[in-house]
């Protein structure tokens, strides 16, 4: 037997980015091959927690339309601002949420365990065709005449490739040991310190429903992580579990390491002692399951000669946190790990086809990167960063405005342009687009409250029938029937419409800044106003998805993955 | 084979990681910022110097690695199918 030991692409990890991209070129007929250190995708990954709408909407299609394990809709963040935790001094804002009747269905994100989804993804790019490696550590690139040609792996083995995607995560050492960027600096690297407790769901559902939980405090009170390095306390209710993550970064700017593991048990004890809500509705609900770390970039973003380091080089691409695409707001890294896994994967096949891996030819994908909104607004939100200023002077002001425009409404005011100009331009490539989104929401809300998910031995939910629903299904076809027929007949003009707004998106965010006073009380008194008919009537939406056929809720290609 | 330790349950550790992180003593100043992030309690300072107690508990966080102003920490990632995994992360 000959061993295959050419390939076009090899991707080195296979966490949330690394199978997006082996996908994408496996599925456009080239030579890939995934390698993963792990014995299994992803089981190396920590930590799952939240993955924002927008890397669901705008992502790769094949997660988009298909029915990935997650764990739990979200539908907003309640933030405690801790202000003195000894006299139960703690004040809330919760203007982040998804209202009545949308929530949880048109959820803010999905919670997902890593392991799980890593492992979903990578098993699509098998099936797709890409050849999958597992326990094997990649050491170091081949390099011929200064172009990366490949991977040697811990046993010596040199296996050739056109081009290499480096999916490794923060720590780049394939990247670094490249030539290709340097080594971060530990004042952008954040520890995230992870516990993961078991919790019955009717529990979780009473006390949390699918709200996450955030805690800010001042570093004197050691209850929520010092806002100086950056973050507090964050709690995600998944389906049977809790997900508790303190995290901090390694120092503030050039100062002193802290002693992180003094502090950081110190945190955990003083929360799950003095916390009101924690003491008296979780504690008695409880039980540790897991306890593990992870060290990961979150400030790469906001660092000029860190963000302007090299994404690439002749034969190689970075993608995900190896890029140093990790979110400084949210501090989330799947959406931006999948969106540069989509384009490095179309950069790829490209090159490939103009039988040019050159440097030259590569630069596309740094472009597209610093071209992509969602991308580039997430790695440049300042508000979790500044919270140090609120710190230093003990500012309850500045703190609670940060937060606010950080995990509140008014994170909007940023988010708008760059949100705006990503929709309008997935309707101008294919308006269509706006149905497979409606769908995507109602399908994975059925598919998590009857955990019907795309995995080995999964049968949740398959042959069922629609039980007593059969007027709002055929309200619900019927809808999205009329929506098809006005997009086929007024498609056009929808792009020409789409094309128009692009340009004028730059336009929403300071609009939004300048309006935001106004709108958002009366935003917020409508919410309230309206929540005697909004309630039931999401109570009621929520009680046909579960009834309902799942075949109405697919796509083609999820219809034909199941 | 695999261990596991109360301390920190929910994750395995497959063995034969090997001494994939390495202190140079040459260089190690002994300033502890290893020892300081290190949740896993890798670390110990001898003669005022840092060096690995075991690695038997280690998350291949990299934290010891960023925090080393000496560069004196060689960080590598464990042979394959070694080291921690968890199936919660």
């Amino acid at each position: 037997m000959i061993m295959k030991t050419e390939y076009d692409v090899i991707v080195v990890g296979a966490g949330f980015g690394g199978p997006v991209a082996a996908k994408k070129c496996a599925d456009a007929g080239l030579r890939t091959l995934m390698i993963e250190r792990a014995r299994n995708a992803g089981e190396k990954v920590i930590s799952g927690l939240t993955i924002p709408f927008y890397g669901f909407l705008f992502g790769p299609e094949f997660i988009r339309d298909g029915n990935p394990p997650v764990e739990r809709p979200v539908d907003g963040i309640i933030n405690y601002i801790i202000k003195d935790i000894e006299k139960g001094d703690i004040d809330i804002d919760d203007s982040m949420r998804v209202p009545s009747p949308f929530s949880p269905i048109f959820a803010f994100g999905y919670n997902a365990y890593c392991e799980a989804l890593c492992a979903w993804e990578a098993q699509k790019a098998v099936e797709a065709g890409a050849e999958l490696r597992t326990s094997t550590t990649v050491t170091d690139v081949i390099r011929e005449d200064g172009h990366i040609k490949g991977i040697v792996t811990e046993g010596g083995e040199r296996l050739k490739s056109k081009i290499v995607i480096d999916a490794e995560g923060s720590q780049g050492l394939l990247a670094i040991r490249a030539g290709v960027r340097e080594k971060y600096p530990p004042e952008v690297i954040s520890l995230g310190d992870t516990y993961d407790y078991e919790m019955p769901k009717e529990d979780i559902d009473r006390i949390f429903g699918h709200t996450l939980r955030f805690c800010w405090g001042w570093d004197e009170q050691k209850i929520a992580p010092p806002l100086g390095h950056g973050n507090g306390l964050m709690l995600w209710p998944y389906r049977n579990s809790l997900h508790f993550i303190q995290d901090q970064c390694l120092r503030i700017d050039q100062k002193a390491v802290p002693n992180l593991k003094r502090l950081l048990e110190e945190y955990h004890h003083n929360l799950t002692t003095k916390l009101p809500w924690w003491t008296e509705d979780v504690a008695p609900h409880v039980t540790l399951r897991a306890r593990m770390w992870e060290g990961f970039e979150i400030y790469v973003g906001l660092k000029d000669k860190l963000r302007s380091m090299p994404n690439y080089t002749d034969g190689m691409l970075l993608i995900g946190d190896a890029a140093g695409l990790e979110s400084t707001e949210l501090c989330d890294g799947v959406p931006s790990a999948w969106f540069s896994a989509d384009i490095a994967a179309d950069v790829a096949i490209d090159a490939i086809n103009a039988n040019d891996t050159s440097k030259g030819f590569l630069k596309t994908y740094n472009e597209r990167i610093k071209a992509h909104p969602i991308i580039q607004w997430s790695i440049s939100g300042t508000n979790r960063y500044n919270l140090r200023i609120a710190q230093e002077n003990h500012d309850e002001k500045i703190l609670k405005k940060f937060i606010h425009n950080a995990w509140g409404l008014g994170s909007l005011i940023h988010l708008s342009s760059p949100l705006a100009k990503i929709i309008f331009s997935f309707i101008r490539k294919d308006p269509h687009i706006i149905i497979k989104w409606i769908r995507m929401y109602f399908r994975y809300y059925y598919n998590w409250h009857h955990e019907r998910y795309d995995t080995p031995g999964n049968k949740g939910g398959q042959g069922r029938a629609a039980r007593g629903v059969k007027v709002c299904e055929a309200t619900f076809r019927l809808t999205m029937w009329l929506m098809d027929s006005f997009i086929k007949v007024f498609g056009p003009l929808l792009k020409v419409f789409a094309a128009i707004m692009i340009p004028l998106s730059v336009v929403a965010s300071p609009l939004m800044k300048l309006l935001f006073p106004i709108i958002e009380p009366i935003y917020l008194a409508l919410v309230k106003i309206l929540a005697p008919i909004s309630r039931p009537l999401g109570k009621k939406m929520i009680d046909f998805v579960i009834r309902a056929d799942p075949a109405i809720f697919e796509t083609p290609s999820s219809r034909k993955e199941l | 084979m695999v261990k596991t330790f109360d301390e920190f349950p929910g994750v395995e550790w497959v063995e034969n990681a090997g001494d994939f992180i390495k202190v140079d003593s040459e260089k190690c100043t002994g300033c502890a910022n290893c020892i300081k992030v290190c949740l896993a309690g890798c670390y110990e300072i001898v003669k005022k110097k840092a060096r690995i107690k075991t690695l038997e508990k280690c998350m291949e966080c990299g934290a010891c690695w960023y925090v080393c102003e000496d560069d004196a920490i060689e960080f590598s990632w464990p042979p394959g199918g070694t080291g921690f995994r968890t199936n919660l992360g």
